[in-house]
């Protein structure tokens, strides 16, 4: 009992100054290429077993990204910092992906690299609609609350860890809109597992800031739902997995 | 309208004339207090939907615990208040009479200690909070592997277990365990506990339940004892799958196949096995990749360092791959089966296979050859008859151990054993110009073999802390040993005017081979900056090659021929070093390298083992330098280019070195070269790719440029002896000015998205090969155009037709007979069906109609192949597959191939299994799909 009153003493100064929370996480997103293909039901299940079994083991690849956060913004992006220690030398071109949430305006602005063209979604932030599970578990080193999402439109389930002693509403990818930072993100079973393992509490000078000049065609997000919608019927038709040319 | 819908009606009128008396808005607030009654400032507090528990509005409790949602719509709500080290609170809010609906104080309850130290700090595990108990899962608890969940529970908080086993649970004694809901072997609750493995559990749940007496009886005594439920994992990995096929055909023909798989999270064992006469002779590519399992691509195998513009290869484990190769000629008996085995448990990686296949092979095949020679030619009839056995038994293994983080270790091993034994009946007929026969050859020589390989290489690597700074190591040694004889027996007949004379050869060759290789190969790699790289490598090799070929003379009591036996010690020692700058950034590699390496050949020529040298040892040393440069870059929108150039220098094999010749054929007569140099080349590529994901179309070109500083190629003096007739004499030597060139575009489009696609392709190849004919030099050029065009066509989810044509023009010509300028053309034109035309019930055919011609011998031979077969799907999970088949409905089937180069044409037929049925049942444990797959990539 004492240990945790220390431990609960030690957090204080924590909650106290959260209002000017601000630093930046570096997550670890774990890619699994079978487990990916495992939740593309429109692939015949002999099909995905079959990838399964021959390539289980070796389908995962891993990419550092980083969330810039401050009480009243954040901005995500891909890291340069490789995290596949047998990749040095080969440096593939990453697509644009540059996510900007304003919570206090309420509004996004989005570079999106889909289907080889660069987007800039421009609109008001629309938080999803998460339901709260009753878990708790530690992800680097904080007491995290459990929250699940279903994106239907990209047939995900969405499982994130939120921060209770981190109120902010920020997270990875275009996710967010919880009750405090989300640190850990489960997709489809393990297919992307993002997970906070650096998070770096100190003032932020022009990180949260995106490119002054934005190239990509300006649309709103039901637009941007509309081309993913578009693609992803044409994959099913196709009988092609669906996250081949969009981020998935 | 029926009773029940009216009251729900009434009801539900009842509810809304309620709730309108109610204020549509409304503000919730309270205090969160701990059970102490202490207020708890920054608890997160939440507003939830009751049904589904969708989060709606969030705030946090200040200073004084309390917190305050203002303004939100009047509904039921589910409240939820956490704070860390408590457990969350949920409490129902109705929808409130009142604007302001003031909860007063709610009390949250802290989780113990141990709960939060042990099991959310220590073990990472999840906390599930179900009311009023908590569930972790148990297997987040490291326990020594073959630990018993007794050991488990020893570990877990708030659970005690004495020195008997005895259980005991926050303090009260565990009366019954069971697993996975069910009592498990009788009452005692130690017999769970004490066999069960800890690895095989998920979840342990401690509640209470009504005594046992309570239960006997019915009657409630209050009294309520402690009960543990153990929830075993489930095995999602673990399983199996095969499939056997049995087939049987007119004319005596069948098949049959087998395999199955077991596996669990970490072994995968499979067996495979089949048999055949109809010209199968391997399983198919699906099947052995089912086989190999995991094992089927490895990366980092490869040992031999040497320039690399980076990224990661897989390679895929192709040693004595057993995969059908059957060149379409002949008829084959075949059979084959193997075991494999995987193991990885993701720190180590364990494989082990063994293989045998043989193959029976009968072939009958007439070829026509013109050669010229000066301003003549003369042309070749030949018929062979060919019966030839093949048996491998092969062992494959392969174990990966990553040591630590930094340090990998791959061992391999692969051994094969081979027996083989042929008998080959040859009859040729050779004509002047003018058609007229000069002599016939007829050769019926037999041969059998036995002989082993064995590969082995280890390769380690070890990455630094300084990032990207890595070093890798290899070591590898081969060897191979082959014992072969052959029984050689030859007739000539000369036809001169009206007379013919006979001669008649006979040879005994005992041939036996020791071939050796030692290699190593070093590589460091050093990061100069986040962009540049600087990476050095050597190559070590030392391989050696014994041969001892005697001949002897069956007429003549079996007396060595001395001119035709030889044994030679060759030796080849190379050494290379080379180093290379890469720049890698946003998509673009560059690599620029230089490499100097040193062939040193020695070779020693004897007519035995035991005989003084022939002639002084062969002394040679090449040293050369090698430059390299490779560029890749990746454009923003899915286009990548990249350029490539190498020099290179390749030793020349032992066998073209010896100064003895062969002669198992008379009229051909193949010449060794001791002078012969290594073959030295620039080669030059050039790739452009480009993929639109959104039309789903690509596009690609490709080049590539060889030339020859010094081409390895077979000269040919022809000429014609007494006792021989029309005599060729091929011996290896260098010449300079070959050339090759080659280059195709592909490109892959819909017409009609996902319904109708349209693929092309075209190549376009120039070659320059001279070449001496009698000491004179003769430069042929190849010149290839291919063009190949293909309709996809899928209207809906039961048919899908392919219809597909492809030309392709051969031009040969030649420096010093003009005349005898070739055009060979081969086209054909495919059509697919794939059609489900009832549930279950599948019809496939295709039809394909090739062209071949070559007009200077006016030969035209048009082929049509057509194939149709009906499939139906039985069971309940698609596990039966009848299928009846025709193979070659027209019974036209023939293998035609047609090639030119140097100073002759060739042309080949082959007859092979023409029209035959096949009524076949196979049986999938997996089950097969009701449906047809647009794409079967994998």
């Amino acid at each position: 009992m004492k240990k945790l009153f220390a431990a609960l003493l030690f957090m204080l100064p924590l909650f106290l100054c959260a209002q000017e929370m601000e630093g930046s996480i570096r997550y670890l997103v774990t890619h699994n290429w079978t487990k990916k293909m495992a939740a593309v039901d429109y692939i015949s299940k002999q099909q995905r077993e079959r990838i399964a079994y021959m390539w289980g083991n070796r389908s995962e690849w891993k990419v550092y990204t980083v969330l810039y956060f401050s009480a009243t913004q954040s901005r995500y992006e891909d890291s340069e910092e490789r995290a596949e220690p047998d990749d040095e030398g080969y440096s593939w071109r990453k697509d644009v992906y540059n996510i900007k949430r304003d919570f206090e305006s309420n509004t996004i602005q989005d570079a999106i690299q889909l289907l080889g063209k660069t987007y800039v979604i421009e609109d008001t932030l629309i938080a999803p609609e998460w339901k709260i599970l009753n878990d708790i578990k530690e992800v680097a080193g904080h007491v995290c609350m459990k929250a699940f999402l279903e994106d239907t439109l990209k047939q995900q389930k969405i499982t994130a860890w939120f921060a209770l002693d981190m109120p902010l509403s920020a997270g990875p990818e275009r996710l967010c809109g919880l009750p405090g930072l989300i640190l850990e993100v489960d997709v489809n079973d393990g297919a992307m597992l993002i997970s906070a393992d650096k998070i770096d509490l100190r003032k932020l000078d022009k990180e949260l800031n995106m490119p002054k000049k934005l190239k990509g065609k300006r649309i709103k997000e039901a637009e941007y739902y509309a081309l993913l919608k578009k693609h992803i019927e044409d994959r099913r038709k196709a009988e092609e997995p669906a996250f081949w040319g969009m981020r998935y | 309208m029926n009773q029940r819908a009216f009251l729900s009606m009434l009801l539900l009128l009842s509810a809304h004339l309620l709730a309108a008396q109610n204020p549509s808005r409304v503000s919730i607030k309270g205090i969160v207090a701990d059970t102490s009654g202490a207020e708890i400032s920054f608890a997160t507090v939440m507003l939830l939907v009751p049904e589904d528990s969708t989060l709606i509005n969030f705030t946090r409790s200040n200073d004084k615990g309390e917190f305050e949602f203002k303004n939100v719509k009047n509904n039921d709500y589910l409240l939820k208040v956490s704070y860390i080290g408590y457990l969350p609170l949920q409490q129902f809010v109705p929808a409130s009479a009142d604007r302001e609906n003031d909860l007063g104080t709610l009390g949250i309850k802290q989780i113990s200690t141990e709960l939060m130290e042990v099991v959310v700090k220590t073990a990472k595990a999840t906390l599930s909070i179900r009311g009023d108990t908590i569930e972790y899962d148990a297997s987040s608890f490291k326990v020594p592997p073959g630990s018993t969940v007794e050991d488990l529970l020893r570990r877990l908080p708030g659970i005690e277990v004495d020195a008997d086993g005895n259980i005991k649970a926050q303090g009260q004694d565990v009366k019954r365990v069971y697993v996975d809901g069910k009592t498990f072997f009788g009452s005692d609750p130690k017999a769970a506990t004490k066999n069960l493995g800890a690895e095989t559990l998920s979840k342990v749940q401690v509640y209470n339940e009504k005594s046992e007496q309570a239960r006997l009886t019915g009657v409630e005594d209050g009294k309520k004892e402690k009960a543990m439920n153990l929830e075993l994992k489930e095995e999602y990995k673990k399983g199996s799958f095969g499939k056997v096929t049995a087939a049987v055909g007119d004319q005596q023909r069948w098949a049959g196949r087998g395999n199955y798989n077991r596996f669990n999270e970490k072994e995968q064992l499979s067996f495979i096995g089949y048999g055949n006469n109809i010209n199968q002779t391997g399983v198919n590519w699906e099947d052995y990749g089912e086989f190999k399992g995991q094992n089927s691509f490895n990366d980092f195998d490869n040992g031999d360092f040497g320039f690399s513009s980076g990224g990661r290869y897989y390679y895929f484990s192709s040693e004595d791959t057993p995969l059908n190769n059957f060149d379409g000629r002949g008829f084959t008996d075949n059979y084959g089966g193997g075991v494999n085995y995987n193991f990885d448990n993701k720190k180590a990686k364990f494989n082990a296979s063994y293989f045998y296949n043989e193959t029976t092979l009968d072939l009958d095949q007439y070829s026509y050859r013109q050669s010229f020679v000066g301003d003549n030619s003369f042309y070749t009839a030949d018929t062979t008859g060919k019966l030839d056995f093949r048996g491998n038994h092969s062992i494959n293994t392969r174990f990966e151990k990553d040591l630590d983080s930094n340090n990998v270790l791959i061992v391999k091993a692969n051994a094969r054993f081979s027996k083989s034994n042929g008998d080959y009946m040859q009859s040729q007929l050779f004509s002047q110009d003018d058609l007229t026969p000069t002599n016939s050859l007829s050769v019926d020589n037999g041969n059998n073999m036995d002989s082993w390989r064995l590969n082995s290489a280890a390769i380690f690597r070890h990455r630094f802390k300084k990032k990207g700074r890595s070093f890798a190591a290899s070591a590898a040694y081969n060897n191979s040993q082959s014992n072969g004889m052959e029984d050689l027996f030859t007739i000539n007949r000369f036809f001169q005017a009206n007379t013919f004379t006979e001669q008649v050869r006979q040879q005994m060759n005992d041939n036996e081979n020791d071939s050796w290789q030692a290699k190593s190969s070093l590589l460091y790699t050093e990061p100069l900056s986040k962009k540049w790289f600087w990476e050095t490598f050597y190559n070590f090799s030392k391989a050696g090659n014994q041969v001892d070929r005697q001949v002897a003379d069956p007429e003549n009591n079996g007396q060595r021929i001395d001119s035709l036996s030889i044994f030679y010690d060759n030796e080849i020692l190379y050494n290379r070093v080379g180093s290379s700058i890469r720049y890698s950034n946003e998509g673009m590699n560059v690599m620029l390298g230089m490499a100097a390496q040193k062939l040193d050949l020695l070779g020693k020529y004897a007519r035995d083992p035991d005989a003084p040298l022939i002639t002084e040892p062969i002394d040679r040393t090449f040293t050369n330098w090698t430059p390299h440069f490779s560029f890749d870059y990746e454009f923003v929108n899915n286009m990548w280019l990249s350029a490539e150039y190498g020099y290179s220098v390749q030793e020349p094999r032992f066998n073209d070195l010896q100064p003895v010749p062969n002669v198992n054929n008379p009229a051909y007569r193949t010449e060794g070269n001791p002078e012969l140099g290594p073959e030295r080349s620039h080669s030059l590529g050039l790739n452009f790719n480009m993929w639109n994901p959104a039309s789903m179309s690509s596009i690609g070109f490709g080049s590539d440029f060889d030339i020859y500083d010094s081409q390895i190629v077979y000269n040919q003096t022809i000429e014609v002896i007494d006792s021989v007739g029309i005599r060729t004499t091929t011996r290896p030597e260098n010449v300079s000015g070959g050339n090759r060139f080659n280059t195709y575009l592909w490109s892959n489009f819909p017409i009609v998205k996902t319904k109708l696609t349209m693929s092309v392709n075209g190549n376009l190849n120039f070659g320059t090969t001279p070449a001496f004919v009698n000491g004179v030099e003769n430069e042929t050029d190849n010149k290839g155009y291919g063009m190949r065009m293909r309709f996809n066509f899928t209207p809906d989810t039961k048919l899908i037709i392919g219809l597909s044509g492809r030309i392709n023009f051969n031009n040969i010509s030649y420096s010093i007979q003009q005349e005898q300028n070739q055009k060979i053309q081969n086209h054909s034109l495919d059509a697919s069906v794939k059609w489900q035309f009832a549930s279950k019930f599948f019809f496939e055919s295709n039809f394909n109609y090739s062209i071949y011609r070559n007009d200077r011998f006016d030969f035209d031979r048009d082929i049509p192949i057509w194939n149709a077969s009906i499939r139906r799907l039985l069971g309940k999970q698609n596990r039966i597959e009848i299928r009846l088949a025709c193979f070659d409905l027209l019974d036209r089937r023939l293998s035609i191939t047609q090639s030119g180069t140097q100073n002759y044409v060739i042309r080949n037929i082959a007859p092979t299994l023409a029209r035959y049925f096949m009524l076949s049942a196979t049986y999938n444990l997996r089950g097969y799909e009701d449906k047809l797959s647009k794409n079967n990539w994998w």
